[in-house]
Formats: structure tokens, sequence, C-alpha cells
């Protein structure tokens, strides 16, 4: 229902864009924004404490290896389920164990369904050194408690590069260890509404915007 | 001024109060419940993995001009390297300059700072300078003091030795705890408890 009421705000807004556009829409547009102000105001919070991505970005279909060996269809197997994905490699001393201690603590404090509901994914950048087996290893400590275990991916540079476009985040340089440190997060609409950069907040904004994209 | 951060308000009312304590000024004086009250080079803040932990006081300079806080290392995942966080203040009205780090956990420790590019790099050739009367905060993605060569691992609960060398004030031995793999930065804000 929140979520219905955020769509209605959206389309509300986007009318009264596309009147503004137009030029001469002006009464249209203000009369539809006028008749439901009090529902769309007191029930409804439309701002992500992450970073808003405008236009959402579509969930990215890519192929790569996860850490039994197998391949892994990012875009089938997490399919309307919110995800959050993010690029990153082992050896990084600061903040890709800090990001994913956040993701942790995000789901931690998240409620059941969500924390239920969630897919963490790792790419790694290093594809030299993080094997599957590094990638388990690692992994394996920070989802703990967690109902779905974090799912690493490697594969060949070629497939790690066309993964990091087709996610829209900047390509990682020098071996993956200068890499984005954005942190994407999927709804069940199957879009990245809102994504993350290390902060000592970015915990809470994940709890936060999690709700707002599950469905 | 360059300052980097404003620190949390706690972190400066306990530096003041350590501060005018130890110069005198305030007798008796305790830090507020909460934050470790450990004094020069000894232990402070090592109070285990528990993440309600506040800010403690980690170390200062022998004239007190430099003081180190809120210090803590992430239990390394990967069991190579690991990531010292803290907030360098220069009390002083002169700047300083940190030159060199040490530490007692791995072979090689050097201070790593974000380059004009984004990435990190390691320390550059004057050294990391701290303003008169101002901070540097090194926080993940902003900067860290690198272990590599790690003599064992780090677990949660233990504390691992630093020792900063700066140009005017010497040398500042901080302690700095070990939390777990998962656990919020103790200088995290709104973190869940």
């Amino acid at each position: 229902m929140r979520r219905w009421a955020r769509r209605l705000a959206f389309g509300l807004v986007a009318l009264l864009v596309l009147a503004g556009c137009g030029g001469s829409g002006g009464a249209g547009g203000s009369r539809g924004g006028s008749t439901k102000p009090s529902e769309l105001t007191d029930h409804t919070d439309t701002t992500y404490s992450g970073l808003g991505l405008t236009p959402a970005q579509p969930r990215p279909q890519f192929t790569l290896t996860d850490t039994a060996g197998r391949p892994y269809r990012f875009g089938k197997a997490t399919a309307g389920k919110p995800t959050l994905l993010y690029f990153g490699y082992t050896h990084c001393p600061d903040v890709c164990p800090t990001t994913l201690a956040d993701i942790a603590q995000a789901l931690q404090a998240a409620p059941p369904a969500i924390r239920q509901a969630t897919q963490v994914v790792f790419v790694t950048t290093d594809v030299k050194r993080d094997t599957p087996a590094v990638l388990r290893a690692y992994l394996k400590q920070f989802d703990p408690g967690l109902p779905n275990p974090f799912v690493g991916l490697t594969g060949s540079q070629t497939q790690i590069d066309a993964a990091q476009v087709a996610a829209h985040v900047t390509l990682a340089e020098d071996e993956g260890q200068t890499h984005s440190a954005q942190v994407l997060l999927y709804g069940s609409d199957d879009y990245a509404h809102v994504a993350f950069l290390q902060s000592t907040d970015e915990s809470a904004q994940m709890t936060h915007d999690l709700a707002l994209v599950a469905q | 001024m360059h300052a980097v951060s404003r620190p949390p308000v706690s972190v400066l009312a306990a530096a003041v109060v350590l501060v005018a304590g130890l110069i005198g000024v305030v007798r008796g004086a305790q830090p507020p419940s909460g934050a470790a009250s450990g004094t020069s080079g000894s232990v402070g803040g090592s109070v285990g993995s528990t993440s309600t932990m506040a800010p403690g006081m980690e170390g200062m300079s022998p004239d007190m001009a430099i003081v180190v806080t809120g210090a803590y290392v992430r239990q390394p995942a990967n069991r190579i390297n690991a990531a010292v966080y803290c907030t360098i203040y220069n009390t002083g009205g002169t700047p300083d300059t940190l030159q060199s780090v040490a530490s007692g956990a791995g072979a090689q420790t050097s201070v790593h700072t974000e380059s004009a590019g984004g990435g990190m790099q390691a320390g550059s050739a004057g050294g990391l300078s701290v303003p008169a009367h101002g901070s540097v905060a090194l926080t993940p993605g902003k900067g860290h003091v690198m272990i590599e060569k790690l003599y064992g691992p780090l677990l949660a609960g233990q504390t691992v030795n630093l020792e900063l060398t700066f140009a005017r004030a010497g040398v500042v031995l901080v302690t700095v705890p070990v939390i777990a793999v998962t656990a919020p930065a103790p200088t995290a804000k709104g973190t869940p408890q």
C-alpha cells in the first residue's frame, strides 16, 4: 500500500513535469496534485536514505561463475528479489570489508521477511587472486546468521567488465584494486532506485531503503 | 584550515576533559561513562569487541599536542592485511606531520590516503600533515593505516599496538581494539544496537 501510494506520487510528479514541459497543461497538473495531497504526504515517505537513481536502472543480465563453480545468471537468479550488488576484491583492506559489514548489519536490523527475501551478490574485480574458494572463505565471514548466504561471483576479465557495464558502474582499474564503491539495491520491481556509498551511516540507510523497495 | 571533518561532540568533550584534567584545570574530572579513559600510551578502549564502545582516548604525544582517538581495526576477513581507522587531533598551534607508522601486528605498516583520482595510495612523500588546531580523520574510503604481512591472525577482542611518529610532537603510542568482522564501526552513527 505504501508502495502503491509511492507509485501514485511518482505518477503525479511525472504528470506535473510533463505538464511543465508542455507549457500549457498547468491547470490539469495542479488539479491532479491538489486532490490527493493529504493522502500522499500523510502516509508515505518517498525519499530514499541512499543516493536516488534517476532514472532507475533495470536489473542487469549477466552470467558469471559462483563459488561452487556453477554458472550464475544474475538477472534470472535474483529476479523479483531485493538484491544488493557490489563489486570489490578480497585483498581490499578498507572499503570492501567495511561495506560488507554494513550490508550484514543492515540485514540483521531489517524485518525478518525482508532479511529472508534479500540476496547479496559480491562480484570480484580481481579475477587473478579471487578464485571461487577464496571468495567463499571470505564471504562466509560476513553472512553468519543470515538466511541467504552471500553469493560470490567471478569469471574472466571480459565477463567481469561486461557485468560492470551492464550494472552501470565505473569499470575497475589496477587489477581490480580501484573499483566503484557503489552498492546497488535492486527492488522487487527489478529496478535499482537507489545506491549506497561508504559512509558512517551506510547500514542505516540500507535498512531504511530495503523496506521501501521490498515487496 | 582544512580540517577534514568535525569530530563528534562526545569526542571533543572527552578530549577537552582529559586534556584539561591532565594539565590540572579540571581535577577529578571523569570522562562520560562509556568513553574509555586511557592515558598516554596505555590501554584505552580495549574493552573488547562490543559495538557500543564509545571512541576512546587511545593515545597522546608527550607534549599533549597530538591526540589520537576513536581508533579501531576490523578483524580482517582476508587474513592478509588490516586497516586501522582513527582521528588525529592537533590541539597545538603549530602544524605537525605524521612521518611514519609502525605496528606490532605486521611487518609492514603505512599510511594510505585517498588520491585525487579516488583510489587509495600509500603515504605521500612529505607525510600526512595535521593542521594546527585541526584534525585528520582516517575513515573507510578516506584513509587508513594499512598493516601488511601480518604476523598472525587478528581476532576481535584483541588489541594492536600502533606507533605513530610525528615530526614535532614525537611518538604517539596507540592501543587499537580489534572489532568483529561485521561489527559496526565504534564511530558509526545510527547503527542498530
